[in-house]
């Protein structure tokens, strides 16, 4: 079958890129392709690489090895032809100054500027348009970043975790905004370390773990991998194991004895990927599990299930 | 470019304590130490002119490096200059508009400095020299203007501002900016005359005294320039390859 779709250029494209600092590797070896219109997060733990990967990704800091592309070009020369706009962590402001002249500063910086006025519109600025940046509440502030990075008409929105510090309700505004944004056609890249947050914004997920894409999929995907559930129970009297071993969706078992005087009993601890049905294959081995426990693992300890898991696939 | 020079210059005269020590202690201090009559030493300048001129300096040298080094180290640490390094604006645009925007609140520091002095004291000089005068302590700012970037971009945090308030007060004494420098023991003096204060107040002094300003004294301002410009763009690059 002939396609007839030309070789569209990526958005962003990173091909071997390495970052170190000391003897940290904070990226290592990293490819990656993004295409128009997709909404993709990046998840991965405090200290996984993303706001790095960002910074290259913006020209903020040159990779030791590699190569970074947007839209084709160089980072900053993306940025110079106004296709970017972007929304730091925690990002600095200018002080003493409105929030509609930081705004218009932003406005008359871009090449296809929006009216200052629309930008604080859809950025619920209105209202205090004329409140100095250093009187901000945080959410406010970052209100003030949302919309100098949407003060002009870029193909690509990139935020680095920048839900950090609102409350749930200016949460999902913010998402809502963030949402018409993508609808319009634009790529949303944003960096994050709530799982929830990903699953529901994003239609691509990039998972990074010590500077390395460990995982690229829909969020469905990536929640059935990072979605590991400990089950943790006891069970008396001496036990055959290789049952045990063999329970669906298991990842990893320990078996630890803990001798009392009433005699000898084990605990067990396990790693699953679809808890329900471990623990219903567990009561189909006849045997009765106390102190039965089942509970979500933490992003961080999702990842290194999935790095097990992928460790041992390769070996 | 020019929307950053003009939103800095409107945070600049809106911040009044600035303006009151750029614009008005200058002035104020001319009142208070011109009151002697007669002439300073070995200049042949009454005392009402020598002061003008040494204050204008004096004000030019406060509007250009007290605001700006702090401030560029702040905005440094809090991010903001990452933030305008994700806009068009070119990397030296920030620079440059700190450095134009602390060249117009100087301007008006020496203006100040000459309408009290001609007002209030009667100096009286030749049209040419006012306007020499003004152009050269205007222009000479510029030097010191390097030299709060460069101390902006080299402290950091809490260092900053005693950083540059030694710097500050060590080149207005030391450059005999407050007080002649031929009142200084004669080893102070072999080191005064090496600084770039004491070369940018003898150049409004050769104007007063109709004479050309001397090689040395240029010589001195340029050197100092290079230096504190090229030290401001390295310790730049540096900060933008490590942001």
């Amino acid at each position: 079958m002939t396609t007839t779709a030309t070789a569209t250029t990526p958005v962003v494209g990173f091909d071997q890129v390495s970052k170190t600092y000391g003897s940290v590797r904070a990226v290592d070896g990293l490819s990656l392709a993004l295409h128009p219109g997709e909404t993709v997060a990046l998840l991965g733990p405090n200290g996984a690489g993303k706001s790095t990967t960002l910074d290259l990704l913006l020209g903020l800091r040159n990779a030791d090895s590699g190569t970074v592309r947007v839209f084709g070009t160089s980072p900053r020369e993306a940025i110079v032809n106004g296709r970017v706009g972007a929304m730091l962590q925690s990002g600095g402001l200018m002080d003493e100054v409105t929030v509609a002249e930081l705004v218009k500063l932003a406005c008359d910086l871009h090449p296809k500027p929006y009216k200052v006025a629309d930008v604080l519109a859809r950025a619920s600025l209105t209202q205090i348009a004329d409140r100095k940046v250093n009187k901000l509440s945080g959410g406010q502030a970052q209100r003030v970043r949302f919309a100098l990075a949407t003060a002009g008409d870029s193909d690509l929105i990139v935020l680095d975790e920048p839900t950090t510090g609102m409350d749930v309700s200016a949460r999902q505004a913010f998402w809502a905004t963030m949402r018409e944004q993508a609808d319009q056609g634009r790529t949303v890249l944003f960096a994050t370390h709530y799982l929830e947050e990903a699953d529901a914004i994003a239609d691509r997920v990039l998972v990074l773990h010590r500077g390395r894409l460990l995982a690229d999929g829909t969020a469905a995907e990536i929640k059935a991998k990072a979605g590991a559930r400990r089950v943790s129970f006891d069970l008396e009297g001496e036990i055959d194991e290789a049952p045990l071993r063999n329970l669906p969706f298991l990842t990893s078992i320990t078996v630890s004895k803990s001798g009392s005087a009433a005699g000898s009993s084990q605990t067990i601890r396990i790693q699953s990927t679809d808890a329900d049905a471990t623990v219903h294959a567990l009561y189909g081995l006849g045997v009765y599990p106390r102190n039965l426990e089942v509970a979500g693992l933490g992003l961080e300890q999702a990842f290194v299930a999935i790095t097990a898991a992928e460790e041992a696939r390769q070996s | 470019m020019n929307s950053l020079i003009k939103l800095e210059l409107t945070r600049a005269l809106r911040n009044r304590k600035f303006l009151f020590f750029s614009v008005i202690y200058p002035s104020v201090i001319f009142l208070l130490v011109s009151n002697q009559t007669g002439n300073v030493d070995g200049s042949g300048l009454s005392v009402a002119k020598y002061v003008m001129v040494s204050m204008a300096s004096f004000g030019a040298l406060t509007a250009v490096l007290m605001g700006n080094s702090e401030r560029i180290a702040k905005e440094r640490e809090g991010g903001w200059v990452r933030q305008l390094r994700l806009t068009t604006l070119p990397g030296r645009g920030y620079v440059l508009a700190k450095t134009a925007s602390a060249a117009v609140v100087s301007l008006p520091s020496i203006v100040v400095v000459f309408l009290v002095a001609a007002a209030v004291k009667d100096v009286r000089l030749d049209a040419w020299q006012w306007v020499a005068l003004t152009g050269a302590i205007w222009a000479g700012s510029f030097v010191f203007a390097a030299l709060g970037v460069a101390i902006g971009y080299l402290a950091s945090g809490d260092a900053v501002r005693p950083i540059t308030m030694i710097v500050y007060f060590g080149l207005s004494i030391l450059g005999g900016l407050w007080m002649p420098s031929s009142s200084f023991p004669s080893w102070l003096q072999d080191i005064a005359k090496w600084l770039p204060t004491h070369a940018y107040a003898a150049l409004g002094r050769a104007i007063e005294q109709s004479q050309a300003p001397h090689a040395q004294d240029i010589a001195i301002l340029v050197a100092f320039f290079l230096l504190f410009a090229g030290g401001a763009a390295w310790l730049y690059r540096k900060d933008t390859l490590k942001a």
